[in-house]
């Protein structure tokens, strides 16, 4: 009797293990390393190589910081499908500017972010529409904006600003915006605040969390840095075309969920999500192109990864429509 | 002649994670009998017979029915088996009809050919409503047309019409009127009279001495005792489910004492259409002021208008020093303090820390030159998460993980964490046991002669009349009578202005 309830439990004991919490909060890490080290093998140690580290690392600059933003409107548990189009959008405002004044461009990149975001952040607090609805038509809305600049020919960018393509700018800047994150989000109200409305969005209220401001101003942010990241953008590239930031917001999302971020958001987020989802998803994205497999084939590995990660990480007791 | 077992129930275990909620429970129970389940919040009585009616897997042991060991895997087949279970929480699903939602899992009699005969299964139901008394309840209506109550009643249809060897009744009477627990009483005996059994959920002891031939108790988990309803009193009960004596210090025993005439809290010509209207009194320092009334009487929006939660309220809610009260944050700040009706939505996130749910109103407070650090926030929570004896691992806990009053101490927590000195209490201890219910009591009496001012909004009238200072009844939105503590105060005085 003793005997048999004990055998019982047994496959029980490893099904809670890998639905739970403990497994959960070291999945990222798992991931990361065996991810690294599948590809490294698969690669031959190709993809270690400083030349293609570098190369690498070059690929991760702009995304990581539009993913910053953004991990702040999916801790909301809420989500954001605009970061290609405004993308686009204000990529093509940095570059028009970069011919008057390289400060006035990136200014005016972060404020056609900010602004894209505010009508984002608006439609879905006022109107109390569900973010994915209101992203999904703004994003059909800014990729119209930004292919009717973009169909007679490609809009250039200045010389001046091309010339500030170098490593240094664009590490200097992607740690900045990591740090300044990270430290608003672990020592300040807006952290707490964030995580109380994606844990809780009545109860959140109810304790005295400006919720709508929250939700608005996380929206803004998050337009505000893919702005930035424009810039970042058109400095690498130099012209901007009307595929400019196409699947970004996809790219994105799969990003923050490799980092483990939970997609109902909440309590569990962690900031290192950002730092390991940006890294996990370079190792995933540059290993592929190494062993040479078609964009098709490459697309339809990191469908399947991206499945994988949302059934592990996904936290079923917070289970609720995505705001 | 020996009793038939009906139901046996042999080694009964389960676990959720480091918490034995069920601790090795055996019980049989006969043919024939109405077997009342007692223990305070997280004592398993719940967990228990959710395992017998296939909800949770069972984690350890045996259910045996009629010489038959059950093998259940889900509602449907534990109702094939002759078990159902009408529960504590809204039991129907919205955006189904009535008569759906009566035979949800049970379509077979009227499917043919893979579609369902609308029609038959709308007669059949309408049959069956008409049968116990509810006709006025239409099967062919969304179910949403009705409220809670009637839902109730639709719910117990379809828990009983197959007619259950045994009929789980999961604290089910607090949902409903006079009336409607009536009905229910009718069903429990007729299924005692055909020979079949019920098991009782309720926390009104009162009920449960009423209604039931014998009374289990459960604590912490494990089986305590099992005993005949008729050799045992109340108190006996009480200190069953606790493991000590009951003192009879439960509500405030002082009569007369005057109420301090220094204004703390002014509502002046309050309204929320469509809920109250014209609401107009002052607050007390040190008062506690009930409010009570029928469930829809308004009295629970009352305490949101307050705290400046309702969306279009009217009129003036303002303090001593004349700072108005319009939204939450400022009612917060200005130490206002309140627990909703609705612990789980309104008034604590429950995927959350108990850590974070006590910090979070006080953050401001916290912070040092607007930064927080972690590990003050951890000391305070720490510090009142442990006066208020929260039973928890750590406040790293997530508030889910809790019974509901250890819920409810985590919500009180934070408002004496915070130091408000003004707290609206919406049911404060609805759906709470005994013990955390004698400790709010004991609590509230403190703050009380601290100087803190209270707003009670209540259903359970002797709660009202056993701790307020003053109390307010109301009716249809409005308040219809006003009362002051005295011993000779009674429910009816109450009731006639509530009806």
């Amino acid at each position: 009797m003793e005997k048999q309830r004990k055998q019982e439990q047994q496959p029980s004991r490893v099904r809670s293990f890998l639905t739970g919490d403990t497994f959960k909060a070291l999945l990222p890490l798992i991931g990361f390393v065996v991810i690294i080290l599948v590809m490294n093998i698969m690669t031959e140690g190709r993809i270690l190589q400083p030349k293609k580290l570098r190369l690498l690392l070059s690929q991760i600059y702009y995304p990581t910081i539009v993913a910053t933003g953004v991990f702040f409107i999916m801790t909301l548990g809420s989500i954001d499908f605009t970061e290609g189009s405004t993308l686009g959008v204000a990529s093509i405002v940095v570059s028009a500017l970069s011919f008057t004044s390289i400060p006035l461009a990136i200014l005016g990149g972060i404020l056609t972010g900010a602004a894209i975001g505010a009508i984002n952040g608006f439609f879905h607090v006022k109107f109390k529409l569900q973010s994915f609805i209101v992203t999904i038509c703004t994003m059909y809305l800014f990729r119209g904006v930004c292919a009717y600049f973009t169909t007679e020919t490609a809009v250039p960018a200045s010389k001046a600003i091309r010339a500030m393509d170098q490593d240094w700018l664009k590490i200097t800047i992607t740690l900045a915006v990591l740090l300044i994150a990270w430290f608003l989000f672990r020592f300040t109200r807006i952290g707490n605040d964030v995580k109380a409305v994606g844990s809780g969005e009545t109860a959140a209220r109810f304790s005295g969390v400006r919720t709508d401001r929250v939700k608005f101003l996380a929206f803004v942010a998050a337009g505000a840095l893919t702005g930035l990241a424009a810039f970042v953008n058109v400095v690498k590239v130099g012209s901007i075309t009307a595929t400019a930031g196409n699947q970004l917001e996809t790219q994105i999302l799969i990003t923050l969920v490799l980092g483990g971020l939970p997609i109902t958001g909440g309590a569990k987020v962690r900031f290192s999500n950002v730092v390991v989802g940006t890294l996990m998803y370079a190792v995933l994205n540059s290993g592929l192109s190494i062993l040479g497999y078609e964009p098709q084939v490459q697309q339809l590995i990191k469908g399947i990864v991206f499945l994988v990660f949302v059934a592990l990480t996904i936290d079923r007791k917070a289970l609720k429509v995505i705001k | 002649m020996e009793q038939k077992h009906l139901l046996v129930a042999e080694h009964i275990d389960k676990r959720f994670g480091i918490t034995h909620a069920v601790n090795d429970v055996s019980l049989t129970i006969d043919a024939g009998e109405i077997r009342g389940l007692i223990g305070e919040n997280g004592s398993g009585k719940s967990t228990f017979c959710q395992m017998l009616c296939g909800i949770y897997t069972i984690g350890g042991g045996t259910f045996t029915l009629d010489g038959q060991e059950l093998h259940i895997r889900n509602q449907v087949e534990a109702n094939r088996a002759g078990i159902s279970i009408i529960v504590q929480e809204m039991g129907t699903l919205s955006g189904l009809t009535v008569a759906e939602n009566i035979y949800l899992g049970h379509e077979e009699p009227f499917m043919h050919m893979g579609i369902k005969d609308t029609r038959a299964m709308n007669r059949s139901a309408q049959k069956l409503l008409d049968e116990y008394g509810f006709g006025r309840i239409r099967a062919g209506q969304m179910i949403d047309q009705y409220n809670f109550e009637d839902r109730k009643l639709v719910e117990i249809v379809k828990a009983t019409y197959m007619k259950p060897k045994i009929l789980v009744i999961d604290e089910t009477t607090t949902a409903l009127s006079q009336n409607g627990r009536l009905e229910l009483y009718k069903i429990m005996d007729a299924v005692r009279a055909d020979g079949r059994s019920v098991i009782f959920i309720s926390h009104d002891l009162g009920e449960v001495l009423s209604r039931t031939d014998t009374v289990s108790v459960l604590r912490d988990g494990e089986y305590i005792d099992t005993v005949r309803t008729k050799d045992v009193s109340e108190d006996d009960l009480k200190r069953l489910m606790v493991g000590r004596e009951i003192g009879n210090a439960y509500y405030r025993t002082d009569y007369g004492e005057p109420i301090s005439s220094e204004v703390v809290l002014s509502v002046q010509d309050v309204s929320v259409p469509g809920e109250i209207e014209g609401i107009t009194f002052d607050l007390h320092r040190g008062e506690i002021l009930g409010f009570g009334g029928l469930s829809e009487c308004g009295m629970h929006e009352v305490g949101k208008a307050i705290f400046g939660a309702s969306w279009d309220r009217t009129g003036k809610v303002s303090l001593a020093d004349g700072t108005e009260i319009n939204d939450i944050p400022t009612a917060i700040k200005h130490s206002v303090a309140y627990t909703s009706k609705d612990r789980d939505n309104e008034s604590i996130i429950v995927n959350e820390s108990i850590r974070n749910n006590i910090v979070l109103p006080s953050l401001e407070d916290l912070a040092l030159q607007g930064l927080l650090y972690g590990g003050k926030l951890n000391r305070f929570a720490d510090k009142h998460a442990k006066d208020m004896q929260i039973k928890m691992q750590s406040v790293n806990q997530f508030v889910s993980d809790l019974s509901g009053g250890n819920k409810q101490k985590v919500v009180l927590a934070r408002w004496i964490g915070k130091g408000s000195d003004i707290l609206v209490l919406d049911s404060p201890t609805r759906g709470i046991d005994v013990k955390v219910k004698q400790a709010i009591y004991a609590l509230m009496d403190e703050m009380r002669k601290n100087g803190k001012s209270m707003i009670m909004i209540s259903e359970e009238i002797p709660e009202l009349l056993g701790m307020s200072d003053r109390i307010f009844v109301m009716k249809d939105g409005k308040i219809s009578g006003e009362f002051m503590r005295s011993p000779q105060l009674s429910e009816e005085d109450l009731i006639a202005k509530m009806v």
